[in-house]
């Protein structure tokens, strides 16, 4: 019995082996709304070029508590109800990279590693002994340095860019998984009374049995 | 074990089912609500709830056709002798005053499906008729004759600037 | 009043008797242990599964072109969506996790044996629709691994002899996995759950025919019975509470546990994922599957694996009653076999390196060979412990049921 439940749980640790060759660090994603709103805003300004959130609504943006003037100024021409597409379109695209910028909806949930290996991919452009431009954690991207820390000399400039790609990497986070917080919420509420119920139905059991003759 | 203390378990024990009961039942209707919630409108229906018109391209006597809620709505941009007409009647067969049923005189908005059978009447002459069953109504969506049991239903709507009504809000 | 119209029905539909003698009157065993708990657990999951499943099904569009959006309507817009589809995809997950400690219960215990053997069979037939029932539902979100998984197992079927490449594209509807593909397994995921529920009734006729087994192995007499209703329902009712405690935990806040980041990209034909993994409860048998360095070796070997099981009652020839609980030596074979497909699990998840290929192929012959040498070593076995000796009333019960065979004979 015992060693059926001790192999159990050796299979189970086995699981959590991640497939990435780069160490990632722990990545503390902050997903309250303010960060959210900061994500967004650093989103638009360095990535909504090229990519599309096409599951994402704006006004999904408005029922988070983003007030509806700033997403005026996101939006542009695109309505409330719109989704988050990209300017640009897929032909020229493939002619400036060669590929089609990815959607984002779901590129923290799409990876291995998550929000830790978007943050660590962000941040992981650095020049190469050839002075080209190159990806510690994904080589063959075909990205280019988006934020420019490729070339941020300064602690100082390369903190503030590494704030910037923490600010896209918590909207992501929430944009692959925007009930979340609700979700958690309910789930200590449900948990709560299972234990409570099943204490209760614990007690029947004890309490029926014990009529029992021996 | 003594009586008192049988009778005590008794106690103990009726008031343990009775709890667990209640508590497995609050749980197990709770539990339903999901379910039947998931079968209400979801978010991007309830968005579009609401439908902006611009009355502008409208001309006097025109009458323009919106979808709100998937479901057909007049807006009549009425002359000066139509208010009149309607303002002097009370209706036909559901008497009701015409400027209780609109916010602007010249403009009528009423919800295009009779009220009968559900088919969508057509614009004849004064008002409109419905070819399903030969019910009437006049121009102010009143039902003058036929089997329909009640007049054009006016939805909520509201005016969001001079030329600009958004139905689905008062 | 309802005593009324109860009497009313008792008298064209054997209502009442129906639900004293099959379930609250119904007797049972009074030493089961909480290892006994998991048939009713298996019985509840299938009807959450249908529950959600049913509810999931009025908003997901079984059509390649959207298929995957509308699961995104599902988590995103649809209210309470996204709790229906992590109840419906941890719900998978649990269903076998639950079926297979049915099946270490039943193997451990020896409750396969006479006369349980058509009960072990229906199981086994319910685990086949099972199985069937998951890898068709794998398909429908139409992610990278719902496309490629569908792709490799359609393929095994090109194993067919004469007709293989016929009946691949005759199961797909199409050259390859496509939206043809989709829309089928759609129609069938949604009727094998009600063939499983007809194939319970079955396994639940045959069970009050010959009653449940118990820990002990030997039948209880008459007097050593309980009544179902109220010991086993409070006991069954409990361990469900405890089941839904560890259930919602995942289900509200681990529920990417079970799913593959790669399912969250939807299906592209033209990029194979580098690593296409089934779900955890296929992993032993894709493991085996992939052992057998030959194509159709390796499908024979993996659907004997599943169907080996079958043979148990006529493999184990010892006639001493209760499985591992007096048998010192089936005991350690049980756990050692556990072990064993705990190890071909991880082989069927990590990436094919001579290494693990070895480590695989070992661990199926192992798989194997605890079946094929389990008719001589549980015959060894019995003669050991009858020289040992036993005690005296278990030799009395197998002289009778000797007695019994040799009358029926």
């Amino acid at each position: 019995m015992n060693k059926f439940i001790a192999s159990v749980m050796l299979y189970c640790t086995v699981f959590t082996v991640s497939a990435s060759e780069v160490k990632l660090e722990k990545f503390q994603v902050d997903t309250s709304v303010l960060a959210v709103e900061r994500g967004v805003d650093t989103f638009m300004e360095v990535c909504h070029g090229c990519h599309s959130l096409k599951y994402v609504f704006y006004r999904d943006l408005a029922a988070l508590g983003i007030s509806r003037d700033r997403i005026a100024e996101w939006r542009g021409d695109s309505t409330l109800e719109a989704a988050m597409t990209s300017l640009i379109s897929d032909e020229t695209a493939i002619l400036s990279f060669g590929a089609v910028p990815p959607d984002l909806s779901m590129m923290v949930a799409a990876r291995v590693g998550g929000n830790s290996y978007l943050y660590a991919y962000l941040t992981g452009y650095y020049l190469t002994s050839d002075g080209e431009i190159s990806n510690h954690v994904f080589p063959l991207t075909k990205m280019p340095d988006a934020l420019d820390i490729s070339s941020a000399s300064d602690s100082a400039r390369r903190s503030e860019l590494q704030g910037k790609a923490h600010d896209i990497v918590s909207f992501l986070s929430w944009a692959a998984d925007p009930h979340k917080a609700e979700r958690e919420r309910m789930g200590y509420y449900v948990i709560g009374y299972l234990i409570l119920l099943s204490v209760l139905l614990y007690n029947v059991k004890l309490e029926v049995w014990s009529r029992l003759k021996t | 074990m003594t009586e008192a203390d049988d009778l005590e378990n008794k106690g103990r024990r009726s008031f343990l089912l009775k709890a667990t009961s209640v508590v497995g039942g609050t749980g197990a209707a709770a539990a339903c609500y999901p379910f039947v919630a998931s079968m209400n409108p979801s978010a991007e229906l309830l968005a579009k709830a609401n439908t902006e018109v611009d009355l502008s391209g409208i001309p006097e006597k025109g009458m323009h056709t919106v979808a709100w809620q998937g479901k057909p709505v007049f807006v009549l941009h009425r002359s000066e002798d139509q208010i009149k007409a309607m303002a002097a009647s009370e209706g036909g067969l559901f008497p009701e005053q015409d400027k209780d049923r609109v916010k602007q005189p010249e403009w009528l908005v009423v919800i295009g499906v009779c009220t009968h059978m559900g088919c969508v009447p057509n614009k004849e002459g004064p008002g409109w008729t419905c070819h399903c069953h030969g019910s009437q109504y006049d121009d102010s969506g009143r039902v003058l004759r036929g089997p329909a049991p009640g007049n054009l239903e006016v939805p909520p709507y509201r005016f969001i600037s001079a030329n600009r009504i958004k139905i689905g809000e008062v | 009043m309802t005593n009324k119209i109860i009497k009313w029905i008792d008298y064209r539909f054997p209502l009442s008797s129906l639900i004293k003698h099959e379930l609250t009157g119904y007797p049972v065993p009074r030493n089961l242990s909480y290892w006994w708990n998991f048939g009713f657990l298996a019985l509840f999951v299938l009807i959450l599964q249908v529950a959600t499943g049913l509810f999931l099904a009025m908003h997901y569009k079984p059509d390649a072109a959207i298929a995957f959006d509308s699961i995104q309507h599902i988590m995103r817009e649809v209210n309470y969506g996204w709790l229906l589809r992590y109840m419906h995809s941890t719900g998978a997950s649990a269903f076998f996790l639950v079926i297979y400690i049915h099946m270490a219960r039943t193997l451990y215990y020896g409750s396969y044996r006479a006369p349980r053997e058509l009960m072990w069979w229906t199981g086994q037939g319910l685990l086949l629709l099972l199985m069937a029932t998951a890898f068709m539902g794998y398909l429908l979100p139409w992610g990278q691994m719902s496309f490629w998984g569908a792709t490799v197992i359609t393929n095994l079927f090109r194993a067919t002899p004469f007709i293989g490449d016929e009946v691949v594209v005759w199961l797909r509807g199409d050259y390859a996995v496509g939206d043809d593909t989709l829309t089928r397994f759609f129609a069938l995921h949604y009727l094998f759950p009600f063939l499983i529920i007809g194939a319970v009734v079955v396994h639940l006729v045959a069970l009050h025919t010959v009653k449940s087994s118990n820990p002990s192995g030997i039948d209880l007499a008459d007097k050593d019975n309980i009544p179902f209703h109220p010991y086993y329902t409070s006991k069954d009712f409990f361990g469900m509470g405890i089941f839904l405690i560890a259930y919602f935990i995942v289900v509200f806040f681990f529920p990417h546990s079970v799913l593959e980041p790669a399912n969250n990209i939807p299906a592209n034909p033209m990029i194979t994922p580098d690593h296409i993994v089934p779900e955890w409860y296929f992993l032993p048998f894709y493991a085996i599957l992939r052992s057998v360095p030959n194509a159709v070796g390796g499908v024979v070997a993996m659907g004997l694996s599943v169907i080996i099981f079958a043979f148990m009652p006529f493999l184990d020839r010892s006639r001493i009653p209760g499985g591992g609980r007096y048998r010192p030596v089936y005991r350690i074979m049980f756990f050692i076999f556990m072990l064993d497909i705990l190890l071909l699990g991880y082989i069927g998840y990590v990436p094919a390196t001579d290494q693990t290929i070895t480590i695989g192929q070992v661990a199926t012959l192992y798989y194997f060979l605890s079946f094929l040498l389990l008719p001589f070593i549980s015959k060894a076995e019995d003669m050991w412990l009858f020289r040992r000796g036993l005690p005296s009333n278990i030799l009395a019960l197998i002289a009778s049921e000797e007695e019994e065979k040799r009358i029926r004979r």
